[in-house]
Protein backbone atom coordinates (compact mmCIF):
# COMPACT_ATOMS: atom_id res chain seq x y z
CA UNK A 1 0.00 0.00 0.00
CA UNK A 2 2.71 2.60 1.56
CA UNK A 3 5.01 4.11 -1.29
CA UNK A 4 8.39 5.40 -0.03
CA UNK A 5 11.30 7.03 -1.04
CA UNK A 6 14.71 7.12 -0.04
CA UNK A 7 17.38 9.01 0.58
CA UNK A 8 20.65 8.22 0.82
CA UNK A 9 21.67 9.81 3.87
CA UNK A 10 21.15 8.44 7.16
CA UNK A 11 18.37 6.55 7.02
CA UNK A 12 16.20 9.29 5.75
CA UNK A 13 12.91 7.60 4.34
CA UNK A 14 9.75 9.46 2.71
CA UNK A 15 6.51 7.75 3.42
CA UNK A 16 3.44 8.30 1.45
CA UNK A 17 0.59 6.13 2.94
CA UNK A 18 -1.17 6.32 -0.42
CA UNK A 19 -4.90 6.44 0.70
CA UNK A 20 -7.22 9.21 1.00
CA UNK A 21 -8.54 8.26 4.61
CA UNK A 22 -6.08 6.86 7.49
CA UNK A 23 -8.71 4.99 9.92
CA UNK A 24 -9.38 2.03 11.24
CA UNK A 25 -10.07 0.00 8.22
CA UNK A 26 -5.91 0.12 6.92
CA UNK A 27 -4.18 1.63 10.32
CA UNK A 28 -2.64 -1.88 11.05
CA UNK A 29 -1.60 -3.01 7.48
CA UNK A 30 -0.21 0.88 7.16
CA UNK A 31 1.93 0.47 10.78
CA UNK A 32 2.82 -3.04 9.60
CA UNK A 33 4.29 -2.22 6.65
CA UNK A 34 6.50 1.19 8.20
CA UNK A 35 7.74 -1.64 10.19
CA UNK A 36 9.28 -3.39 7.98
CA UNK A 37 11.13 -0.26 6.63
CA UNK A 38 11.80 0.36 10.49
CA UNK A 39 13.57 -3.52 10.62
CA UNK A 40 15.15 -2.19 7.32
CA UNK A 41 17.20 0.47 9.71
CA UNK A 42 15.39 3.01 7.71
CA UNK A 43 14.53 4.94 11.42
CA UNK A 44 14.11 8.81 10.42
CA UNK A 45 10.60 8.53 8.90
CA UNK A 46 8.83 11.44 7.11
CA UNK A 47 5.16 10.62 6.66
CA UNK A 48 3.85 12.82 3.83
CA UNK A 49 -0.19 13.11 4.57
CA UNK A 50 -0.19 15.46 2.17
CA UNK A 51 -2.71 12.93 -0.22
CA UNK A 52 -4.18 12.12 3.41
CA UNK A 53 -7.56 14.15 3.57
CA UNK A 54 -9.05 11.91 6.87
CA UNK A 55 -7.49 10.84 9.67
CA UNK A 56 -9.21 9.10 12.16
CA UNK A 57 -8.35 8.04 16.07
CA UNK A 58 -6.57 4.56 14.59
CA UNK A 59 -4.95 6.16 11.79
CA UNK A 60 -3.09 8.41 15.36
CA UNK A 61 -2.78 5.26 17.20
CA UNK A 62 -0.36 3.89 13.92
CA UNK A 63 1.50 6.87 13.98
CA UNK A 64 2.17 6.83 17.72
CA UNK A 65 2.98 3.47 16.90
CA UNK A 66 5.81 4.12 14.81
CA UNK A 67 7.28 6.60 17.08
CA UNK A 68 7.44 3.86 20.01
CA UNK A 69 8.86 1.93 17.31
CA UNK A 70 11.30 4.34 16.34
CA UNK A 71 12.03 5.04 20.00
CA UNK A 72 15.21 6.99 20.48
CA UNK A 73 17.41 4.98 17.17
CA UNK A 74 15.42 7.98 15.33
CA UNK A 75 12.44 10.07 14.62
CA UNK A 76 9.43 10.48 12.90
CA UNK A 77 8.12 13.61 11.55
CA UNK A 78 5.16 14.18 9.31
CA UNK A 79 4.60 16.44 6.36
CA UNK A 80 1.44 17.93 4.05
CA UNK A 81 -1.33 18.19 7.11
CA UNK A 82 -4.08 19.35 5.17
CA UNK A 83 -7.66 20.78 7.31
CA UNK A 84 -9.57 17.63 8.93
CA UNK A 85 -6.07 16.05 9.60
CA UNK A 86 -4.27 19.08 10.98
CA UNK A 87 -7.43 19.92 13.17
CA UNK A 88 -7.58 15.97 14.43
CA UNK A 89 -3.36 16.77 15.39
CA UNK A 90 -4.75 19.96 16.92
CA UNK A 91 -7.43 18.17 19.30
CA UNK A 92 -5.50 15.10 20.55
CA UNK A 93 -2.42 17.62 20.68
CA UNK A 94 -0.55 15.64 18.22
CA UNK A 95 1.03 18.64 16.80
CA UNK A 96 2.77 18.40 20.24
CA UNK A 97 4.53 15.16 19.76
CA UNK A 98 5.23 15.08 15.82
CA UNK A 99 7.22 18.10 13.89
CA UNK A 100 5.43 18.65 10.82
CA UNK A 101 6.26 20.24 7.81
CA UNK A 102 4.86 21.79 5.21
CA UNK A 103 6.01 18.96 2.22
CA UNK A 104 8.46 16.63 1.90
CA UNK A 105 11.29 18.54 0.59
CA UNK A 106 10.87 20.80 4.14
CA UNK A 107 11.09 17.70 6.05
CA UNK A 108 13.83 16.11 4.83
CA UNK A 109 16.13 19.05 4.46
CA UNK A 110 14.84 19.93 8.57
CA UNK A 111 16.42 15.77 9.29
CA UNK A 112 19.11 16.60 7.30
CA UNK A 113 20.24 19.83 9.27
CA UNK A 114 19.47 17.96 12.16
CA UNK A 115 21.86 15.47 10.90
CA UNK B 1 -17.86 -29.73 11.84
CA UNK B 2 -16.29 -32.03 9.17
CA UNK B 3 -16.61 -34.99 11.14
CA UNK B 4 -20.25 -34.76 11.26
CA UNK B 5 -20.13 -34.07 7.10
CA UNK B 6 -18.05 -37.06 7.32
CA UNK B 7 -20.74 -39.31 8.80
CA UNK B 8 -23.24 -37.34 6.72
CA UNK B 9 -21.76 -38.22 3.57
CA UNK B 10 -21.04 -42.04 4.20
CA UNK B 11 -24.61 -42.32 5.29
CA UNK B 12 -25.18 -40.59 1.23
CA UNK B 13 -23.35 -43.75 -0.03
CA UNK B 14 -25.83 -46.12 1.47
CA UNK B 15 -28.57 -44.81 -0.17
CA UNK B 16 -28.63 -45.39 -3.99
CA UNK B 17 -28.35 -41.84 -5.95
CA UNK B 18 -31.59 -40.99 -7.73
CA UNK B 19 -31.51 -39.99 -11.11
CA UNK B 20 -34.31 -38.78 -13.64
CA UNK B 21 -34.41 -40.89 -16.82
CA UNK B 22 -35.80 -38.44 -19.93
CA UNK B 23 -36.53 -40.32 -22.62
CA UNK B 24 -40.07 -40.81 -24.87
CA UNK B 25 -38.82 -43.82 -26.43
CA UNK B 26 -40.22 -46.34 -23.65
CA UNK B 27 -38.28 -49.10 -25.03
CA UNK B 28 -34.52 -46.93 -24.04
CA UNK B 29 -36.38 -45.57 -21.36
CA UNK B 30 -36.81 -49.12 -19.50
CA UNK B 31 -33.27 -49.64 -21.01
CA UNK B 32 -31.41 -46.60 -19.40
CA UNK B 33 -33.46 -47.31 -16.02
CA UNK B 34 -31.94 -51.27 -15.96
CA UNK B 35 -28.50 -50.27 -16.85
CA UNK B 36 -28.50 -47.73 -13.82
CA UNK B 37 -30.47 -49.95 -11.49
CA UNK B 38 -27.69 -52.58 -11.84
CA UNK B 39 -25.43 -49.93 -11.66
CA UNK B 40 -26.22 -49.30 -8.09
CA UNK B 41 -28.54 -45.88 -8.42
CA UNK B 42 -32.37 -45.29 -8.36
CA UNK B 43 -33.81 -44.17 -11.74
CA UNK B 44 -36.97 -42.12 -11.79
CA UNK B 45 -38.70 -42.24 -15.43
CA UNK B 46 -39.72 -39.34 -17.31
CA UNK B 47 -41.91 -40.05 -20.49
CA UNK B 48 -41.01 -36.30 -21.60
CA UNK B 49 -38.96 -33.44 -20.96
CA UNK B 50 -41.66 -31.50 -19.06
CA UNK B 51 -42.35 -34.24 -16.45
CA UNK B 52 -38.43 -34.47 -16.06
CA UNK B 53 -38.64 -30.50 -15.50
CA UNK B 54 -41.72 -31.06 -12.77
CA UNK B 55 -39.64 -34.02 -11.50
CA UNK B 56 -35.86 -32.09 -10.66
CA UNK B 57 -38.17 -29.40 -9.21
CA UNK B 58 -39.60 -31.38 -6.84
CA UNK B 59 -36.44 -31.90 -5.43
CA UNK B 60 -36.58 -36.12 -6.99
CA UNK B 61 -33.01 -35.64 -8.25
CA UNK B 62 -30.05 -33.76 -9.11
CA UNK B 63 -28.58 -36.33 -11.90
CA UNK B 64 -30.49 -36.15 -15.19
CA UNK B 65 -29.93 -38.66 -18.15
CA UNK B 66 -32.11 -37.04 -21.03
CA UNK B 67 -32.42 -37.78 -24.52
CA UNK B 68 -31.74 -34.97 -27.06
CA UNK B 69 -35.22 -35.72 -29.22
CA UNK B 70 -38.70 -34.92 -26.96
CA UNK B 71 -41.70 -34.30 -27.84
CA UNK B 72 -43.42 -30.77 -25.89
CA UNK B 73 -39.78 -29.70 -24.47
CA UNK B 74 -36.49 -31.34 -26.29
CA UNK B 75 -33.31 -31.91 -24.31
CA UNK B 76 -31.71 -28.51 -25.04
CA UNK B 77 -34.88 -26.75 -24.33
CA UNK B 78 -34.97 -29.33 -20.78
CA UNK B 79 -31.59 -28.32 -19.87
CA UNK B 80 -32.12 -23.90 -21.05
CA UNK B 81 -34.89 -24.50 -18.86
CA UNK B 82 -33.27 -25.31 -15.65
CA UNK B 83 -30.30 -23.29 -16.37
CA UNK B 84 -32.01 -20.20 -16.25
CA UNK B 85 -33.72 -20.22 -13.05
CA UNK B 86 -31.13 -22.36 -11.00
CA UNK B 87 -32.86 -21.48 -7.70
CA UNK B 88 -36.32 -23.34 -8.75
CA UNK B 89 -34.48 -26.40 -7.76
CA UNK B 90 -31.88 -27.67 -4.90
CA UNK B 91 -28.83 -27.37 -5.81
CA UNK B 92 -26.62 -28.43 -9.02
CA UNK B 93 -28.46 -30.29 -11.39
CA UNK B 94 -25.96 -32.60 -13.43
CA UNK B 95 -26.83 -33.07 -16.67
CA UNK B 96 -25.76 -35.91 -18.85
CA UNK B 97 -27.17 -36.21 -22.62
CA UNK B 98 -27.71 -39.24 -24.38
CA UNK B 99 -26.86 -38.92 -28.52
CA UNK B 100 -27.85 -40.80 -31.09
CA UNK B 101 -24.80 -41.20 -34.21
CA UNK B 102 -25.96 -38.70 -36.18
CA UNK B 103 -26.59 -36.23 -33.77
CA UNK B 104 -22.82 -35.60 -32.72
CA UNK B 105 -22.75 -32.12 -34.29
CA UNK B 106 -25.85 -31.12 -31.54
CA UNK B 107 -23.21 -31.18 -28.74
CA UNK B 108 -22.00 -28.14 -29.38
CA UNK B 109 -25.10 -26.40 -28.92
CA UNK B 110 -26.14 -28.78 -26.06
CA UNK B 111 -23.34 -27.27 -24.15
CA UNK B 112 -24.34 -23.82 -25.15
CA UNK B 113 -27.60 -24.96 -23.24
CA UNK B 114 -25.87 -26.07 -20.60
CA UNK B 115 -25.91 -29.90 -20.56
CA UNK B 116 -22.40 -31.26 -18.54
CA UNK B 117 -21.67 -34.51 -20.60
CA UNK B 118 -22.30 -36.90 -23.22
CA UNK B 119 -22.87 -40.23 -24.24
CA UNK B 120 -23.51 -41.67 -27.64
CA UNK B 121 -26.34 -44.29 -28.25
CA UNK B 122 -26.11 -47.18 -27.68
CA UNK B 123 -25.13 -47.28 -24.40
CA UNK B 124 -21.69 -48.45 -23.66
CA UNK B 125 -21.96 -50.18 -19.94
CA UNK B 126 -18.69 -49.50 -18.82
CA UNK B 127 -17.90 -45.87 -20.17
CA UNK B 128 -21.84 -45.30 -18.89
CA UNK B 129 -21.21 -46.25 -15.35
CA UNK B 130 -17.46 -44.37 -15.14
CA UNK B 131 -19.44 -41.00 -16.45
CA UNK B 132 -22.03 -41.15 -14.04
CA UNK B 133 -19.60 -42.28 -11.19
CA UNK B 134 -17.95 -38.89 -12.21
CA UNK B 135 -21.54 -36.97 -11.71
CA UNK B 136 -22.20 -38.73 -8.55
CA UNK B 137 -18.47 -37.24 -7.28
CA UNK B 138 -19.91 -33.98 -8.39
CA UNK B 139 -23.03 -34.11 -6.94
CA UNK B 140 -21.48 -35.34 -3.54
CA UNK B 141 -18.94 -32.23 -3.95
CA UNK B 142 -21.76 -29.97 -4.38
CA UNK B 143 -23.57 -31.46 -1.21
CA UNK B 144 -20.51 -31.13 0.38
CA UNK B 145 -20.56 -27.64 0.06
CA UNK B 146 -23.70 -27.71 0.44
CA UNK B 147 -23.19 -28.80 4.09
CA UNK B 148 -20.48 -26.28 4.81
CA UNK B 149 -22.47 -23.05 3.68
CA UNK B 150 -25.15 -24.31 5.91
CA UNK B 151 -23.08 -24.68 8.72
CA UNK B 152 -21.02 -21.41 7.91
CA UNK B 153 -24.51 -19.65 7.35
CA UNK B 154 -25.86 -21.50 10.90
CA UNK B 155 -22.43 -20.24 13.17
CA UNK B 156 -22.95 -16.62 11.59
CA UNK B 157 -26.20 -16.50 12.80
CA UNK B 158 -24.72 -17.31 16.37
CA UNK B 159 -22.29 -15.29 16.10
CA UNK B 160 -24.52 -12.20 15.26
CA UNK B 161 -26.92 -13.11 17.76
CA UNK B 162 -24.39 -13.44 20.47
CA UNK B 163 -23.02 -9.82 19.08
CA UNK B 164 -26.97 -9.13 19.63
CA UNK B 165 -27.02 -9.56 23.00
CA UNK B 166 -23.52 -8.31 23.66
CA UNK B 167 -25.03 -5.23 22.45
CA UNK B 168 -28.25 -5.28 24.42
CA UNK B 169 -25.79 -5.36 27.38
CA UNK B 170 -23.86 -2.53 26.36
CA UNK B 171 -26.71 -0.46 25.42
CA UNK B 172 -28.16 -1.39 29.16
CA UNK B 173 -25.11 0.61 30.81
CA UNK B 174 -26.53 3.88 28.65
CA UNK B 175 -28.48 6.46 30.48
CA UNK B 176 -32.17 6.57 28.93
CA UNK B 177 -32.18 9.04 25.47
CA UNK B 178 -33.55 11.84 28.05
CA UNK B 179 -33.42 12.41 31.76
CA UNK B 180 -33.25 15.29 34.45
CA UNK B 181 -30.54 15.35 36.55
CA UNK B 182 -30.50 17.86 39.39
CA UNK B 183 -30.94 21.53 37.55
CA UNK B 184 -30.14 19.48 34.08
CA UNK B 185 -32.00 17.88 31.57
CA UNK B 186 -29.73 15.56 29.14
CA UNK B 187 -31.07 13.92 25.92
CA UNK B 188 -28.69 11.41 23.84
CA UNK B 189 -28.41 9.24 20.89
CA UNK B 190 -26.17 6.41 20.32
CA UNK B 191 -25.87 4.33 17.26
CA UNK B 192 -23.05 1.65 16.69
CA UNK B 193 -21.29 1.07 13.44
CA UNK B 194 -21.97 -2.15 13.39
CA UNK B 195 -24.11 -3.90 16.06
CA UNK B 196 -21.52 -2.97 18.68
CA UNK B 197 -19.72 0.32 19.62
CA UNK B 198 -16.81 1.44 21.12
CA UNK B 199 -18.26 4.94 22.30
CA UNK B 200 -19.94 5.11 26.06
CA UNK B 201 -20.93 7.63 27.99
CA UNK B 202 -23.17 8.61 31.29
CA UNK B 203 -23.91 11.62 33.51
CA UNK B 204 -24.74 11.59 37.72
CA UNK B 205 -25.59 13.34 40.27
CA UNK B 206 -22.67 13.54 42.34
CA UNK B 207 -24.06 15.67 45.71
CA UNK B 208 -23.52 19.27 46.92
CA UNK B 209 -25.10 20.01 43.47
CA UNK B 210 -22.53 19.26 41.52
CA UNK B 211 -23.45 16.63 37.96
CA UNK B 212 -20.50 14.96 36.39
CA UNK B 213 -20.47 14.15 32.90
CA UNK B 214 -18.22 11.99 30.66
CA UNK B 215 -18.06 10.80 26.97
CA UNK B 216 -15.04 8.28 25.62
CA UNK B 217 -14.84 7.18 22.30
CA UNK B 218 -12.27 4.21 22.24
CA UNK B 219 -9.97 4.05 18.68
CA UNK B 220 -11.29 1.61 16.35
CA UNK B 221 -14.76 0.02 16.40
CA UNK B 222 -16.42 -3.45 16.57
CA UNK B 223 -16.20 -6.23 19.25
CA UNK B 224 -12.19 -5.18 20.67
CA UNK B 225 -13.38 -1.49 20.99
CA UNK B 226 -16.95 -2.23 22.24
CA UNK B 227 -15.28 -4.37 24.89
CA UNK B 228 -12.92 -1.97 26.39
CA UNK B 229 -15.62 0.81 26.10
CA UNK B 230 -18.03 -1.77 27.90
CA UNK B 231 -14.97 -1.31 30.87
CA UNK B 232 -15.04 2.25 30.97
CA UNK B 233 -18.47 2.42 31.08
CA UNK B 234 -18.48 -0.10 34.53
CA UNK B 235 -15.87 1.90 36.17
CA UNK B 236 -16.73 5.05 35.40
CA UNK B 237 -19.41 5.17 37.83
CA UNK B 238 -21.31 7.85 40.29
CA UNK B 239 -19.19 6.30 43.06
CA UNK B 240 -15.38 6.55 40.85
CA UNK B 241 -16.65 9.93 40.06
CA UNK B 242 -16.86 11.75 43.40
CA UNK B 243 -13.81 9.51 44.49
CA UNK B 244 -11.42 11.14 41.90
CA UNK B 245 -12.92 13.68 39.78
CA UNK B 246 -11.26 16.55 42.61
CA UNK B 247 -8.55 17.79 43.89
CA UNK B 248 -6.97 18.15 47.48
CA UNK B 249 -8.92 21.05 48.14
CA UNK B 250 -12.50 19.74 47.15
CA UNK B 251 -12.46 21.44 44.01
CA UNK B 252 -13.54 19.37 41.01
CA UNK B 253 -10.51 18.57 38.90
CA UNK B 254 -11.48 16.36 36.11
CA UNK B 255 -7.78 16.32 35.15
CA UNK B 256 -7.00 14.32 37.79
CA UNK B 257 -10.07 11.44 37.28
CA UNK B 258 -7.95 11.38 33.22
CA UNK B 259 -4.56 11.02 34.64
CA UNK B 260 -5.58 8.08 36.58
CA UNK B 261 -7.36 6.45 33.84
CA UNK B 262 -4.17 7.00 31.83
CA UNK B 263 -2.19 5.61 34.46
CA UNK B 264 -4.62 2.54 35.13
CA UNK B 265 -4.35 1.74 30.52
CA UNK B 266 -1.08 2.86 29.33
CA UNK B 267 0.88 -0.08 28.76
CA UNK B 268 4.42 0.37 27.00
CA UNK B 269 3.56 -1.95 24.36
CA UNK B 270 -0.38 -1.05 24.13
CA UNK B 271 -2.08 -0.38 21.41
CA UNK B 272 -5.65 -0.11 22.52
CA UNK B 273 -6.67 3.53 23.94
CA UNK B 274 -9.32 6.21 23.94
CA UNK B 275 -10.43 9.72 23.73
CA UNK B 276 -12.59 11.13 26.35
CA UNK B 277 -14.24 14.22 27.22
CA UNK B 278 -15.13 14.62 31.55
CA UNK B 279 -16.88 17.58 33.31
CA UNK B 280 -18.62 18.74 36.20
CA UNK B 281 -21.30 21.16 36.02
CA UNK B 282 -22.52 23.44 39.19
CA UNK B 283 -26.23 23.98 38.91
CA UNK B 284 -25.75 26.43 41.57
CA UNK B 285 -23.87 28.81 39.21
CA UNK B 286 -23.35 26.70 35.87
CA UNK B 287 -19.56 26.61 36.51
CA UNK B 288 -18.50 23.56 34.24
CA UNK B 289 -15.22 22.28 35.36
CA UNK B 290 -13.87 19.77 32.19
CA UNK B 291 -10.97 17.63 30.68
CA UNK B 292 -10.93 16.84 27.31
CA UNK B 293 -8.15 14.35 26.33
CA UNK B 294 -8.66 14.22 22.15
CA UNK B 295 -12.59 13.73 22.40
CA UNK B 296 -13.67 16.74 20.02
CA UNK B 297 -14.71 20.31 21.31
CA UNK B 298 -18.07 19.88 22.32
CA UNK B 299 -20.57 23.14 22.13
CA UNK B 300 -22.22 26.03 24.19
CA UNK B 301 -25.01 26.87 22.15
CA UNK B 302 -27.85 28.98 22.84
CA UNK B 303 -31.36 28.44 21.68
CA UNK B 304 -30.59 31.43 19.53
CA UNK B 305 -28.21 29.57 17.86
CA UNK B 306 -25.15 31.13 18.67
CA UNK B 307 -22.62 28.94 19.70
CA UNK B 308 -18.97 28.82 21.15
CA UNK B 309 -16.47 25.93 20.99
CA UNK B 310 -15.40 24.69 24.44
CA UNK B 311 -11.45 23.72 25.17
CA UNK B 312 -8.31 23.77 22.78
CA UNK B 313 -7.70 19.64 22.56
CA UNK B 314 -5.49 17.72 24.56
CA UNK B 315 -3.78 13.96 24.45
CA UNK B 316 -6.04 10.73 24.29
CA UNK B 317 -5.73 8.26 27.10
CA UNK B 318 -3.24 5.85 26.94
CA UNK B 319 -1.91 6.47 23.83
CA UNK B 320 1.55 8.22 25.23
CA UNK B 321 3.51 7.25 27.82
CA UNK B 322 3.20 10.26 31.13
CA UNK B 323 0.93 13.02 29.43
CA UNK B 324 -0.51 15.86 31.45
CA UNK B 325 -4.10 16.74 31.11
CA UNK B 326 -5.28 19.84 31.73
CA UNK B 327 -8.74 20.86 33.62
CA UNK B 328 -10.21 23.64 31.88
CA UNK B 329 -12.88 26.35 33.36
CA UNK B 330 -16.26 27.76 31.25
CA UNK B 331 -19.44 28.85 32.73
CA UNK B 332 -22.53 26.97 31.45
CA UNK B 333 -25.26 30.17 31.66
CA UNK B 334 -28.71 29.85 31.83
CA UNK B 335 -30.63 29.26 28.73
CA UNK B 336 -27.45 27.96 27.38
CA UNK B 337 -27.00 23.71 26.63
CA UNK B 338 -24.03 21.96 26.06
CA UNK B 339 -23.88 19.40 22.46
CA UNK B 340 -21.33 16.78 23.13
CA UNK B 341 -20.77 14.94 19.58
CA UNK B 342 -17.90 11.78 18.89
CA UNK B 343 -16.50 12.40 15.37
CA UNK B 344 -18.88 9.70 13.87
CA UNK B 345 -20.70 12.24 12.90
CA UNK B 346 -17.96 14.70 11.44
CA UNK B 347 -16.31 12.47 9.13
CA UNK B 348 -19.47 10.70 7.91
CA UNK B 349 -19.81 10.51 4.28
CA UNK B 350 -21.90 10.73 1.40
CA UNK B 351 -21.50 7.67 -1.31
CA UNK B 352 -20.01 9.61 -3.06
CA UNK B 353 -17.48 10.73 -0.42
CA UNK B 354 -18.63 14.13 0.79
CA UNK B 355 -17.73 14.44 4.61
CA UNK B 356 -20.75 15.81 6.91
CA UNK B 357 -18.04 17.68 8.37
CA UNK B 358 -18.09 20.48 11.19
CA UNK B 359 -20.70 22.22 8.69
CA UNK B 360 -23.10 20.02 9.20
CA UNK B 361 -22.77 19.19 12.50
CA UNK B 362 -23.38 23.47 13.06
CA UNK B 363 -26.17 23.28 10.26
CA UNK B 364 -28.36 20.58 12.29
CA UNK B 365 -27.10 22.26 15.59
CA UNK B 366 -28.55 26.15 14.29
CA UNK B 367 -31.78 24.17 12.56
CA UNK B 368 -32.80 22.38 15.83
CA UNK B 369 -31.54 25.02 18.65
CA UNK B 370 -34.71 26.35 19.76
CA UNK B 371 -35.14 22.50 20.76
CA UNK B 372 -32.44 21.23 22.55
CA UNK B 373 -34.17 18.08 23.12
CA UNK B 374 -34.59 17.43 19.78
CA UNK B 375 -31.28 17.64 18.67
CA UNK B 376 -29.91 14.23 18.78
CA UNK B 377 -32.62 12.66 17.08
CA UNK B 378 -32.10 14.99 14.48
CA UNK B 379 -28.54 14.52 13.97
CA UNK B 380 -29.25 10.69 13.50
CA UNK B 381 -32.12 11.55 10.90
CA UNK B 382 -29.57 13.80 8.86
CA UNK B 383 -26.92 11.25 8.62
CA UNK B 384 -29.27 8.53 8.11
CA UNK B 385 -29.72 10.63 5.08
CA UNK B 386 -26.41 11.84 4.73
CA UNK B 387 -25.09 8.39 4.43
CA UNK B 388 -27.95 7.69 1.86
CA UNK B 389 -29.41 4.43 4.98
CA UNK B 390 -25.92 2.62 4.71
CA UNK B 391 -24.50 2.15 8.16
CA UNK B 392 -21.94 4.67 9.76
CA UNK B 393 -17.84 4.09 9.51
CA UNK B 394 -17.27 5.10 12.60
CA UNK B 395 -19.88 4.86 16.17
CA UNK B 396 -21.89 7.80 17.64
CA UNK B 397 -22.95 9.28 20.19
CA UNK B 398 -24.66 13.14 20.99
CA UNK B 399 -25.16 13.94 24.26
CA UNK B 400 -26.84 17.32 24.81
CA UNK B 401 -27.38 18.69 28.18
CA UNK B 402 -29.23 21.28 28.92
CA UNK B 403 -29.76 24.26 32.05
CA UNK B 404 -32.91 23.61 32.86
CA UNK B 405 -34.93 27.41 34.27
CA UNK B 406 -34.77 27.78 37.79
CA UNK B 407 -38.78 27.40 38.81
Amino acid sequence: MIKTRDHAERGICVVDPSVERLTAANATTFKEEVFALIEDHRDRLVIDLTGVSFIDSSGIGALVGLLKRVGTRGEVVVCGLSGSVQQMFKITRMDRVFSSYRDRDAAVAALLERA
Amino acid sequence: MYDELANHEGAQESVPLKVVVADDDALQRTYTSAVLRKLGYAPIEAPDGARALELIREGAAQILVCDLEMPGLNGHELARELRRDPGAHDGYVHILMLTGQDERHERERALEAGVDDFMAKPLDTASFKARMRSAGRLLRRDRELAARNRFLAEAKDRIEADLRAAADAQRRLLPPAHATVGGYAFHSAFMPSNILSGDMFGYFALGGGLVGLYAVDVAGHGVHASLMSVALGHLLTEDFFCGHVFDAEGRPDPAALVALLDRRFYRDDGTEYFTMFCGVLDEATGAFHYCQAGYPSPCIMTTEGACRSVGRGGFPVALLPAPTFETGQTTLRQGEFLVLCSDGATEAETPAGLAFGDDGLARVFKGTADDPAAIPQNLVAELTRWRAGRPLDDDLTVLVCERTPEP
